[in-house]
C-alpha cells in the first residue's frame, strides 16, 4: 500500500525478494504487518510501487527458470526516481 | 606463489561448466606458420562467431547451429570434421541462411573485430550517410589485422574481400568497431599509433592517433562510441574523445605493459588487463582506480610486477549485465568476477589461454588458446537487483561529473558511482 491508497497483490515469495520486506514480515514481536500481511509504504508513489512488483515477478521468475534472462523494461526518467525505493527496500 | 588470496580455500571455488571446445584442424604439410590464436569475436546480432585459426585462416561460423552441435554432439568438436552439418555452403551466402566460411587471409592473423551497420541496442544514433562504398541492407562486416600492417575487410554473409586497408608499418594487434553502427574502424598496430578508418567512405583514412611510445596492444570503443581506450607497451592508458580526436587523459597504476582492455556496457566502468598480475577496474570519466583483481599472492613488488612473474594477465572482458568480467592469466585459469567482490566467483581450467570474448546474449565466454583452439564455458548466471539495474540505466546517459551533481543521498551516490 502507498501514500495514494492503492494496493498491489503478491504472492509472498516475491516480496521476500525485499531484504527489507523479508525484515519486516519475519521479525519478531506484534507487527500488524505480520497479521495482516500488509505493508505500507506511504511514502514511495504507487507507479513506483507497481514497478517494484514488476521487478519482483520478473526476479522470481528467471532465478527459478534456465532461460535467458531478457532486459527489464525500464526508461532513464523512471529509473533515477526507482533508485530510492530500490535502496529503501533492500532489492 | 598463490593464486588466490590466503583467505580462500581454491577448492571451494565453483567450476564453471563447460559448454563445447572448437579444435584447430592438424596442421598441413605445406603450411609453415604459426598456430597462434590470438583472438576470438562474436559478431554483434549473435548470428557469427569468428577465430583466427593459425595458418592465416580465420573460420566463421553460424553461432546457434554451433551451440546447436554442441548440444547434440557432446562437448568435443573438431572444425571441419564430417560431423560438423552446417547449411550447404553457397557464395550467396544471405543472412536467413548463414553458412560457414573458412577465409584464407593471406598473412598471419593478429586481429579481429565484427562491424555492423546497424546500431547496437542502446546505442548512440548516428546519422548514416552512405558514401561512394554501397553497402546492402544491414551490413555485416569482418576486419581482419596482419602481421604485414595490412587489414583486410570481408563480407561476412558471403565470405568475400570488400576493402583491402593499407597504411600501418607493423603487426596490427586490435580492430575495434563503433557500436553506433557508423563503421568506423578504429586499429592499432606495434607502430605506436591507432588509425581510424572510415568504411562507408571506401575506407578512407580520417585520424592517426599519436601518443604511445611503444607498442599499442588494445583498442576499445565506449558503448556511446564518445571514448575509446587505447593500451600499449610501457605502462601506458589513454582515452580519446572520439568526436575530435583528442586525447582526454592518460590513467597511470599499471606496473608494466597493459594488453587489453574493455569498457563496460553502461561507459561507466573501464577494465584494463596487463602483465604486472593485475587487471584495474577504472571510472574512465574521473580517472581513478575503483577496483583491483589479483590474480598472484602475495601481491608481487612493483620491480617483480614489472618484469618476467610468470602469472602475465593476457585478456579481459565485460559481461553484458555489467556485474561480471572474465580474465585470463599465465597461471591456467580462466577466472570470472563479481565487480563487487574481489575473490572469482567462478573458476576454469585453461591452458596457454590468449583472449577471450563473451558472447552476445552474454551467456557463455569463448577463451582462444596458443595452439588454435577455442574452449566454451557457460558464464555465471544471476538476476541483476534492481537497483544495479537502474544504476546501469542511469549510467548509460549519465558520465561521472553529472552523476555528482544529482540531489540524492550520498549513500545512493556513491551506489551510482560503483563506489561501493
Amino acid at each position: 500500500m502507498d501514500g495514494e491508497e492503492e494496493t498491489y497483490g503478491g504472492c509472498e515469495e516475491h516480496a521476500l525478494t525485499s531484504g527489507t520486506m523479508k525484515v519486516m514480515l519475519s521479525g519478531p514481536g506484534q507487527l500488524a504487518e505480520n497479521e495482516t500481511n500488509e505493508v505500507n509504504f506511504r511514502e514511495i508513489p504507487s507507479h513506483m510501487l507497481l514497478k517494484v512488483c514488476m521487478y519482483f515477478t520478473y526476479k522470481v521468475c528467471y532465478t527459478k527458470s534456465s532461460m535467458e534472462i531478457p532486459q527489464f523494461p525500464t526508461t532513464p526518467k523512471i529509473t533515477l526516481k526507482l533508485l530510492m525505493p530500490g535502496n529503501f527496500l533492500d532489492c | 606463489m598463490a593464486s588466490f588470496p590466503p583467505r580462500v580455500n581454491e577448492k571451494e571455488i565453483v567450476r564453471s561448466r563447460t559448454i563445447g571446445e572448437l579444435l584447430a584442424p592438424a596442421a598441413p604439410f605445406d603450411k609453415k606458420c604459426g598456430r597462434e590464436n590470438w583472438t576470438v569475436a562474436f559478431a554483434p546480432d549473435g548470428s557469427y562467431f569468428a577465430w583466427s585459426q593459425g595458418h592465416r585462416t580465420v573460420k566463421l561460423v553460424p553461432w546457434s547451429q554451433c551451440l546447436k552441435n554442441f548440444l547434440l554432439h557432446g562437448t568435443k568438436n573438431v572444425a571441419n570434421s564430417n560431423s560438423l552439418r552446417l547449411s550447404r555452403q553457397n557464395s550467396d551466402g544471405q543472412k536467413n541462411n548463414p553458412c560457414e566460411h573458412t577465409i584464407d587471409c593471406g598473412d598471419i592473423v593478429w586481429s579481429l573485430a565484427f562491424g555492423s551497420s546497424v546500431p547496437e541496442k542502446q546505442s548512440r544514433c548516428v546519422n548514416i550517410e552512405w558514401h561512394r562504398f554501397r553497402f546492402g541492407q544491414d551490413q555485416l562486416l569482418l576486419a581482419t589485422g596482419l602481421s604485414n600492417g595490412r587489414i583486410k575487410i570481408w563480407d561476412v554473409y558471403t565470405g568475400k574481400l570488400l576493402l583491402n586497408l593499407v597504411d600501418h608499418t607493423e603487426v596490427i594487434r586490435d580492430l575495434t568497431f563503433a557500436p553506433d553502427g557508423s563503421l568506423i574502424l578504429v586499429s592499432a598496430s606495434r607502430d605506436k599509433t591507432l588509425r581510424v578508418w572510415d568504411l562507408k567512405d571506401d575506407g578512407n583514412m580520417m585520424k592517426i592517433l599519436r601518443g604511445h611510445q611503444n607498442w599499442v596492444y588494445s583498442c576499445a570503443f565506449s558503448p556511446d562510441s564518445s571514448m575509446l581506450c587505447s593500451v600499449g607497451a610501457s605502462k601506458a592508458v589513454f582515452l580519446w574523445n572520439m568526436d575530435k580526436y583528442t586525447m582526454i587523459r592518460k590513467l597511470e597504476g599499471h606496473h608494466h605493459d597493459v594488453v587489453a582492455c574493455d569498457f563496460s556496457p553502461d561507459g561507466a566502468l573501464l577494465a584494463t588487463a596487463s602483465y604486472d598480475t593485475r587487471v584495474y577496474i577504472w571510472d574512465p570519466h574521473s580517472g581513478g582506480i575503483l577496483m583491483e583483481f589479483g590474480h598472484l599472492f602475495p601481491p608481487p613488488t612493483p620491480i617483480f610486477a614489472g618484469g618476467a612473474n610468470d602469472r602475465w594477465v593476457r585478456s579481459v572482458s565485460f559481461s553484458h549485465d555489467g556485474l561480471h568480467i572474465a580474465s585470463l592469466a599465465d597461471d591456467k585459469m580462466v577466472r570470472f568476477w563479481r565487480i563487487d567482490e574481489d575473490c572469482p566467483v567462478q573458476v576454469a581450467p585453461l591452458s596457454n589461454g590468449l583472449c577471450c570474448a563473451f558472447s552476445t546474449d552474454g551467456s557463455v565466454l569463448a577463451a582462444g588458446t596458443h595452439d588454435g583452439s577455442v574452449y566454451f564455458w557457460a558464464t555465471p548466471r544471476q538476476v541483476a537487483s534492481l537497483q544495479h539495474l537502474c544504476r546501469m540505466s542511469i549510467r548509460r546517459v549519465m558520465p561521472t561529473q553529472e552523476v555528482q551533481k544529482l540531489p540524492i543521498p550520498s549513500k545512493v551516490l556513491e551506489f551510482l558511482l560503483y563506489r561501493i
